[in-house]
């Protein structure tokens, strides 16, 4: 059994429940353009950002990759400044600059950021472990990305070294078999991203990534080796993406069967809280999106000197 | 304070000492730097720092530049050597959009220290790849600051300068002067500030605008010429991001008359942006056109003649500069 408490579990839950509402609200404006529709929908993959996040500590550095609000939820932003970024108005995360790629960065509860050149965050990932290491000071660092991305230079180059020093960091792929339109066996040797762990001596992992306290357990073997000085590990999420690459994809590539033994992951996790708990958590998520929705749309927009700020830091 | 001659490598590497012993956060790493660096400049850091502060990377330049940016989001002060300007191009995502843009894409004023170490320019026959001035592709990505010491000195002062500015620099160390030695100040408070230019030589003909491995072969043009009587401004920019328009615009509204140098490839080179800015902000005080001299658009030969034959000489520098004077 798990080790979670289920003060714990509701958490996650309520977390997953704000994630799929940020969705849902997005997709909605999306359809009726009032949203610039380059957002990359997460919906029904929310038991992986959120089993793993669930893992880490408030320190720890997250570098995520765009698919969902989940990730930066998880680590616990809040919907305000996610929302507010996804509307591009100055109470956003990114201070008026935002609007669909998210770049939501909250340095004190180590959510970093992510890059829109897709598998961009490798080398970042390492640059935070090896920081860690040098300072000693305890923080893991996890790298999020697709199973597309495993085709970039740097997941290599970052991996190799990253094993060779032990450096405190997680590899974790969110593996939906798809890279925009193309099937990922089309183009890679494995469709089990979690093999190419045997080339860098690490342990690899792959776990159902609709099943949150799998992802969780998962999570926390990683975490608890690289504080301890073994270094990485790479787990693999079997995950399905439910909608397109973009909100606007048709997915003429896809047939509706590939989904007759979907799970909801909000379903399979509703399983293990009591009562009615699961109902009264997804309807506060509700409310907060609501709150935080209508705060946003009240926020000013960005006026002309949001371009000029934050290119270079005065001491 | 006392000073001593150096050259301009060690000059570097005695900036990298003297800030590594002040800082704990600045740590090293790149092909072989443990060992002394391809260059000298890091010679004897790792018998003083250690492994843990001055890292040998496997041949991954983008690697090496993305942990640079992930570990200077995280805090700490990362130096790069990159080996060579060339290898900008291997490391493209990782400087010119993480380096230069996480900060602005995330909406956040935090400093973000990283030095990423380019040598440039030709060396005597290392070869296309090996010998590019890629100093202007600093300058079309706003969000990095961009350095090319001349001396030295200035390799130094540059240097320190560099590792305390709270943003990205790209500090290109030029390669055809690593033969060159200076008097260079023992003062662990010397720095020559990002953003200030050098007036070299004072002059009142025109103003000869350049940087880097150009710097020595204009003042030894600008001596040729005092002879004939045409007293040229040497002005070593030192940054060209922040680049010093005050001086320029100064000096060249004295002279009236501009001209602008350097080794990288003259089409779209930094020479066209100086030249442009010159023309649009002061063109009624000039009395003839801003001209260039860069290197001829082909990739640079192998062969130490032809490399020396695609890139500006004293005499080059010298004939542009007569006529100049003339129009």
């Amino acid at each position: 059994m798990s080790s979670l408490s289920s003060d714990k579990l509701e958490t996650m839950f309520y977390r997953m429940a704000l994630a799929r509402s940020i969705e849902r609200l997005i997709q909605k404006h999306t359809r009726e353009h009032k949203f610039s529709g380059w957002w990359h929908p997460g919906e029904g993959q929310e038991a992986a950002p959120i089993g793993a996040t669930a893992a880490l500590e408030d320190d720890d550095y997250l570098w995520y990759q765009g698919r969902g609000s989940a990730w930066a939820l998880g680590k616990g932003m809040k919907p305000g400044p996610i929302l507010g970024d996804l509307l591009g108005k100055m109470n956003g995360a990114t201070r008026g600059k935002g609007g669909g790629v998210p770049h939501w960065a909250d340095y004190s509860i180590g959510v970093m950021g992510e890059g829109a050149t897709l598998g961009s965050v490798y080398p970042l990932a390492g640059g935070s472990a090896l920081a860690s290491k040098i300072r000693k000071d305890g923080r893991v660092s996890l790298a999020n990305f697709g199973d597309g991305t495993t085709a970039r230079g740097t997941f290599h180059e970052t991996m190799m070294h990253a094993a060779a020093w032990k450096l405190p960091l997680i590899y974790f792929c969110e593996n939906n078999g798809l890279l925009v339109g193309t099937r990922l066996s089309d183009v890679s040797p494995t469709t089990n991203i979690a093999d190419f762990a045997a080339g860098y001596h690490i342990p690899g992992v792959t776990v159902d990534g609709q099943d949150t306290v799998a992802v969780y357990e998962a999570t926390r073997e990683a975490v608890a080796r690289a504080r301890a000085g073994e270094g990485p590990t790479l787990i693999e999420a079997k995950v399905v993406r439910r909608r397109g690459h973009y909100s606007g994809d048709p997915q003429n590539y896809r047939s509706e069967s590939e989904f007759d033994d979907y799970r909801d992951p909000l379903d399979v996790h509703a399983l293990l809280l009591g009562g009615n708990t699961a109902a009264r958590l997804l309807e506060e998520a509700e409310a907060d999106v609501k709150a935080a929705y209508d705060e946003a749309m009240a926020a000013p927009s960005p006026d002309a000197s949001v371009i000029e700020r934050d290119l270079y830091h005065v001491a | 304070m006392s000073h001593e001659m150096m050259g301009y490598n060690a000059a570097m590497g005695l900036a990298l000492v003297e800030e590594m012993r002040r800082d704990d956060s600045i740590f090293i790493l790149g092909q072989g730097v443990a060992t002394g660096g391809w260059f000298g400049a890091e010679k004897g850091l790792a018998s003083e720092f250690g492994t843990d502060r001055v890292i040998d990377c496997g041949i991954s330049e983008a690697f090496e530049a993305g942990l640079a940016a992930g570990a200077s989001i995280a805090g700490m002060k990362p130096v790069v050597n990159m080996g060579f300007g060339d290898f900008a191009l291997i490391a493209g995502d990782e400087i010119y959009h993480k380096l230069a843009k996480w900060r602005y894409m995330h909406g956040l004023d935090v400093p973000m220290h990283a030095v990423i170490i380019f040598p440039i320019g030709t060396m005597g026959g290392a070869g296309p790849e090996h010998s590019s001035c890629t100093e202007v592709l600093g300058m079309h990505f706003p969000g990095l600051k961009v350095v090319v010491p001349s001396n030295a000195e200035d390799a130094k002062g540059l240097m320190k300068a560099a590792l305390r500015e709270p943003n990205p620099v790209l500090f290109h160390s030029v390669q055809g002067l690593g033969w060159s030695r200076g008097d260079v100040p023992l003062d662990p408070e010397f720095i020559v500030p990002i953003g200030k230019a050098a007036i070299k030589r004072p002059g009142t003909s025109l103003s000869i605008i350049t940087y880097g491995s150009m710097v020595p072969r204009s003042l030894e043009a600008a001596e040729a010429l005092a002879g004939e009587g045409i007293d040229a401004e040497v002005i070593d920019l030192r940054s060209l991001v922040p680049l010093d328009w005050d001086c320029v615009l100064s000096s060249v509204s004295r002279t009236h008359r501009a001209m602008v140098v350097h080794e990288a490839a003259k089409t779209a080179g930094p020479g066209a942006e100086i030249a442009a800015q010159i023309q649009e902000r002061i063109f009624f005080d000039l009395e003839a056109p801003v001209m260039r001299l860069g290197a001829r658009d082909f990739p640079l030969a192998q062969h130490a003649d032809l490399e020396a034959l695609a890139i500006p000489s004293v005499d080059a520098i010298a004939a542009m500069a007569r006529e100049l004077a003339a129009i």
